[in-house]
């Protein structure tokens, strides 16, 4: 809201520069965006056409106060004045009848005048008064033009600028009709007509809706209640007879209506978060007066209030110890009653405090909390000590979720990955080869096509993050994110998701590194099932975003808790990376893993040696190691505690299509020295075994 | 060596042409060298010396002869010195050269807006706060309506909101606490419609599970319809705190700001600003001392002397009837804070994107812990 400072002492003489004025009240509720000076001079084109100068009456300023949402009251220069008169301890000026400057024009009430009026939805319209004049248009005075433009208003003609004056100066907005173009001499307030159509002072042909409440003649609706005019009633050079219309519309029906016909005026803003059902009449009064303050024109004298729904100030009691219990602090009775009357408020003595009248005007005060916010506001929030909560309760148990995240965290770091943040929203294009048909969750009112739907996944953002990286020189790029991905069958869930590209470590002296490939991931993500307490099983899988061939299922309890694998050379080049670039990512869900918890119980420590034998086999080499794996533990007795690939061979001295691979076995009982004859035993049993499922013969 | 009968200036010359030589060699090839120069049998200088002494007379040959045995002697002393010296600094046999670097495993960093949420995590858990965690996807009445924001209501204006095409299933939270939140009706988000814009959803969801006093803090991602820029991002990481007990007062959210604001910023001073939530009364903006100028105004505060950090209020009584708290009974102060905002001050960040960006020249600046 853009006050000028010049504007402000006619209502409150209050001393000190624009500066001072924005510091004191930015402590009070009433941020300061920015503070314009205005010239010390004023120029103008003297008739010989030089340029003439004239020192102004006073230095003078815009101080532009950002106004809360709840407090319209303030959305005007009588409003800012007297937050202002209350935060220096000064007296408000109000417009009077007669007076010499802020003067009101009295106008007498009456059922029937020179227009006709009628509310017909009085809910939606509690208010309505209109009053004639006899006016000539013509430009308005450059001194109102210049209050105008200060306030950020475009002069249009002394009759319109009549109405942005009031609505500057005192908060309620005023419209003016050209009188002869009402047809039938007579204003309706009603709900629109389905399909009715009003052209508004914007040259915008408007479709209405019933829902929308409109100012009509006898036929036809003439304006948008609280939003706009219409241009067919609009006053214009010829105008000679007016109608000025001061209503009071419920805050409720003009936000629908200015947000369905996405309209915002300077009205339709204070009418949404509510003006004062008292207002109008002296706005009204105020504004007769201008125009004969500016020579427009002359009112008739009489005026009609419609006031069907009397909107009565409501009373609420104000408990000294509530005031000291919230605010921590206690404020003297005397500074109580000194902040609220001030602010308009009527204080009577009650039980353990007050009944407090509330102004009309104030429509953020609701409860004894609001009124409490109002003294606290204008004690200052500088006087409130520093205390601290008390501690009544036993400390609360820890998140697993949290200490979870956290060991991820310090195990990825670890291994050498930085902690990515992307958004939770990707583009369409992205998330489809993630997600299952009609998995994806899209949004409705996107910002843009780039964040379109929730990611399926948290993948391939994070993978637009490598190639970020990749962009800019970076060989190596080791990323992981903890975070929420979300699914239509699924709902939100959490995971970890990694990604990793170049090389397995930084380059050396003693001679190069080399770039990663599958099983350094699978280390990873090995590594990570082991700070998550889970013993991972691969299982083959396909899916669109992997190379086929180079993607496990990552399987705990034969459970699948994530995936992993090679990005597929599609996903790398929507990236706009060459499709050469391996890029290897792995996801594990951390909703499908049990949480951490501290439950361990140590085991003895083996009190006997244990014995290894190393076995080589040859195998097709199309067999699984696993499933070689998983032979050898259903062949072996309980005294088999490990078993190890150590080798894997392809090529000379082994025959086509078969591959030697050697394990290493780990055998011990917990209760003897194994004898040389017994693991010779258990040896044999798993050879044969491996000879009758697979055809594996001993090198 | 010439003809001409050598003298003392002679032994001095080759004692001084020595010592410079011996100077400069540094290592043991180079003092056999000069050994040889000057010692050798068959070519060596003092050894030259030696065979123009038969013809000196027999006074000049005892004296010369003396100087020059002094002179070898003195070589062959110093040259085997000097060997000794060289020898000994050797290093031993296997020893590496410490001063090339090893093999670096590469250490990876947490991200700036982790670290700082984890900071203030910390700070709460040794005041006895409760971390917890909300589900990222709400619905209306959770994220707007009981936090005094009925459909319609203008503030909602203030806070854009991106609405899903289709309802879904939230996430989780306080699976760790009894009673078991699942068992408890509305505890977990059962259809979403909207991205939640402020933690403080998360409020509703606990006190309608657990009665009072409450003491948590709720970190998580955050989603407003705002477009990318300079200080903007759709999506930011928020973090809130809520205290309700008997008799919690605005004193108490000042001391409780004050220890994490300095916790978090050194010697700072607080501000509060009244200013306007729906969901408090009263509400404040919190300031602190800009670190720029210390308060006296720069360009970084805009001549203020103060930077705005967080809002935060005592809990409004709506919210706590919509929740089934007694307003009569409790009180509670409530605050929420973009760590993007704390970690701009923090690290001097001045374009908000770089936390999303994740360049890792950017997450490299950040060290473990």
């Amino acid at each position: 809201m853009k006050i000028l400072l010049s504007w402000l002492r006619e209502f409150v003489d209050v001393p000190g520069t624009a500066e001072q004025i924005a510091t004191t009240m930015s402590v009070r509720g009433f941020a300061v965006e920015g503070i314009e000076s205005l010239p010390e001079f004023t120029e103008a084109v003297t008739a010989d056409g030089t340029v003439a100068r004239t020192p102004a009456a006073s230095a003078d300023a815009v101080i532009d106060f950002e106004v809360t949402a709840n407090r319209p009251d303030c959305l005007s220069v009588a409003g800012m004045a007297r937050e202002i008169a209350t935060a220096y301890g000064l007296q408000v000026r109000r417009p009077v009848a007669g007076g010499s400057s802020l003067a009101l024009t009295s106008l007498k009430s009456v059922e029937q005048g020179d227009i006709e009026i009628a509310i017909e939805n009085k809910e939606l319209c509690p208010r309505y008064v209109g009053a004639v004049a006899d006016v000539t248009v013509g430009p308005s005075p450059e001194w109102m033009q210049a209050r105008l433009r200060a306030a950020g208003i475009r002069p249009i003609s002394n009759i319109v600028d009549i109405t942005n004056y009031v609505l500057i100066e005192l908060g309620q907005p005023l419209h003016a009709f050209d009188s002869t173009k009402l047809g039938g001499g007579a204003i309706r307030v009603r709900t629109a007509r389905p399909e009715e159509t009003l052209r508004t002072l914007d040259g915008q042909m408007r479709t209405l809706t019933p829902e929308m409440l409109v100012i009509a003649d006898a036929e036809r609706a003439v304006a948008i209640a609280g939003v706009m005019g219409g241009v067919d009633s609009e006053v214009s050079a010829e105008t000679q007879t007016i109608v000025f219309e001061s209503a009071y519309f419920t805050p409720q029906q003009v936000r629908r209506t200015s947000k369905r016909l996405g309209l915002k005026t300077e009205a339709s803003t204070r009418f949404e978060r509510g003006t004062d059902p008292r207002l109008p009449v002296t706005a009204m009064e105020r504004a007769c007066a201008l125009l004969e303050l500016v020579r427009a024109g002359t009112a008739r004298g009489t005026l009609v209030d419609r006031y069907p729904i009397r909107l009565e100030p409501a009373v609420l009691r104000l408990r000294r110890d509530r005031v000291s219990g919230l605010l921590g602090t206690t404020v003297p009775d005397t500074d109580i009653k000194r902040i609220l009357e001030s602010l308009g408020f009527a204080l009577r003595e009650a039980e353990h405090g007050w009944d407090v009248t509330v102004p009309t005007r104030r429509v953020d005060v609701l409860r004894e909390v609001d009124l409490i916010e109002e003294v606290a506001r204008h004690n200052g929030f500088d006087r409130i000590p520093a205390t601290f909560p008390a501690v009544t309760v036993a400390p609360p148990p820890m998140d697993p979720r949290i200490t979870q995240a956290r060991a991820l965290r310090t195990i990825m770091t670890g291994a050498g990955f930085s902690e990515a943040v992307t958004f939770g929203f990707i583009s369409e294009s992205s998330a489809a080869p993630f997600a299952a048909d009609g998995d994806i969750v899209p949004i409705a009112n996107p910002l843009s096509e780039s964040f379109a739907v929730l990611r399926p996944s948290v993948l391939p953002g994070l993978v637009a993050a490598v190639a970020h990286n990749r962009r800019r020189e970076q060989r190596d790029v080791r990323l992981f994110e903890i975070g929420a991905w979300f699914s239509r069958a699924r709902g939100e869930r959490r995971s970890l998701a990694l990604a990793w590209t170049g090389a397995v470590g930084a380059d050396h002296w003693s001679g190069g590194t080399r770039p990663i490939d599958y099983f350094d991931v699978q280390g990873v993500v090995h590594r990570v099932c082991q700070a998550l307490r889970v013993d991972p099983r691969m299982e083959g899988v396909a899916e669109p975003w992997l190379v086929p061939g180079r993607g496990a299922a990552i399987l705990a309890n034969d459970v699948r808790i994530g995936t992993m694998g090679l990005l597929a050379s599609s996903i790398v080049e929507q990236q706009t990376l060459s499709a050469s670039d391996a890029i290897y990512v792995a996801e594990i869900d951390l909703d499908s893993v049990p949480p951490l918890d501290d439950d361990l119980q140590v085991e003895a420590l083996p009190r006997h040696p244990s014995m290894t034998r190393d076995i080589s086999i040859l195998v097709a080499d199309t067999l699984a190691a696993g499933t070689v794996r998983q032979t050898v533990q259903e062949n072996a007795p309980d005294t088999l505690v490990r078993i190890s690939e150590f080798d894997r061979y392809q090529g000379k001295g082994i025959p086509d299509g078969q591959i030697s691979l050697s394990l290493r076995l780990t055998f011990r009982a917990p209760d003897r020295t194994l004898t040389d004859s017994e693991v010779q035993k258990a040896v044999e049993g798993v050879l044969a075994a491996l000879n009758q499922r697979h055809g594996a013969v001993q090198r | 060596m010439s003809d001409t009968p050598p003298d003392r200036s002679t032994i001095d010359d080759l004692r001084d042409r020595f010592r410079a030589r011996l100077e400069s060699s540094e290592t043991v090839a180079a003092l056999k060298a000069l050994q040889d120069q000057f010692l050798s049998r068959k070519s060596g200088t003092i050894t030259g010396l030696m065979k123009t002494l038969g013809s000196l007379p027999h006074e000049a040959r005892r004296e010369f002869g003396s100087l020059v045995n002094t002179l070898k002697t003195e070589i062959e002393n110093a040259i085997d010195e000097k060997r000794h010296a060289l020898e000994s600094s050797r290093p031993p046999a296997g020893a590496v050269d410490i001063t090339l670097p090893g093999r670096l495993t590469p250490l990876g960093h947490v991200h700036p807006l982790m670290r700082v949420r984890q900071q203030v995590e910390d700070i709460f858990t040794r005041m006895g706060y409760e971390i917890l965690e909300g589900a990222e996807v709400e619905d209306d009445f959770h994220n707007f309506e009981a936090l005094n924001m009925p459909p319609e209501h203008p503030a909602r204006d203030m806070q854009d909101t991106l609405y899903l095409a289709h309802p879904i299933v939230g996430g989780t939270w306080g699976a760790h606490r009894s009673p078991v939140p699942g068992h408890v009706p509305e505890a977990q988000v059962r259809a979403a419609t909207l991205l939640r814009t402020h933690t403080s959803a998360m409020q509703i969801r606990y006190m309608k599970t657990f009665p009072p006093p409450v003491r948590i803090m709720v970190p998580g991602r955050v989603y407003r319809r705002d477009n990318l820029d300079l200080t903007h991002t759709p999506m930011f990481q928020q973090f809130e705190v809520l205290v309700v007990g008997k008799g919690i007062s605005m004193a108490d959210l000042k001391g409780t700001l004050e220890a994490m604001l300095t916790s978090l910023f050194g010697h700072v001073k607080i501000r509060l600003r009244p200013s306007f939530f729906p969901y408090t009364e009263p509400s404040a903006e919190v300031d602190i001392t800009c670190h720029g100028c210390g308060g006296s105004g720069c360009s970084v505060c805009k001549q203020t002397g103060w930077l705005e950090i967080l809002g935060s209020g005592m809990v409004h009584p709506a919210v706590f009837e919509a929740v089934g708290y007694d307003p009569e009974a409790v009180t509670g102060f409530a605050f929420g804070m973009g760590l993007e905002r704390v970690a701009m001050l923090k690290y001097g960040v001045s374009d908000i994107r770089l936390f999303y960006e994740n360049d890792v020249r950017f997450l490299e600046q950040f060290p473990v812990p």
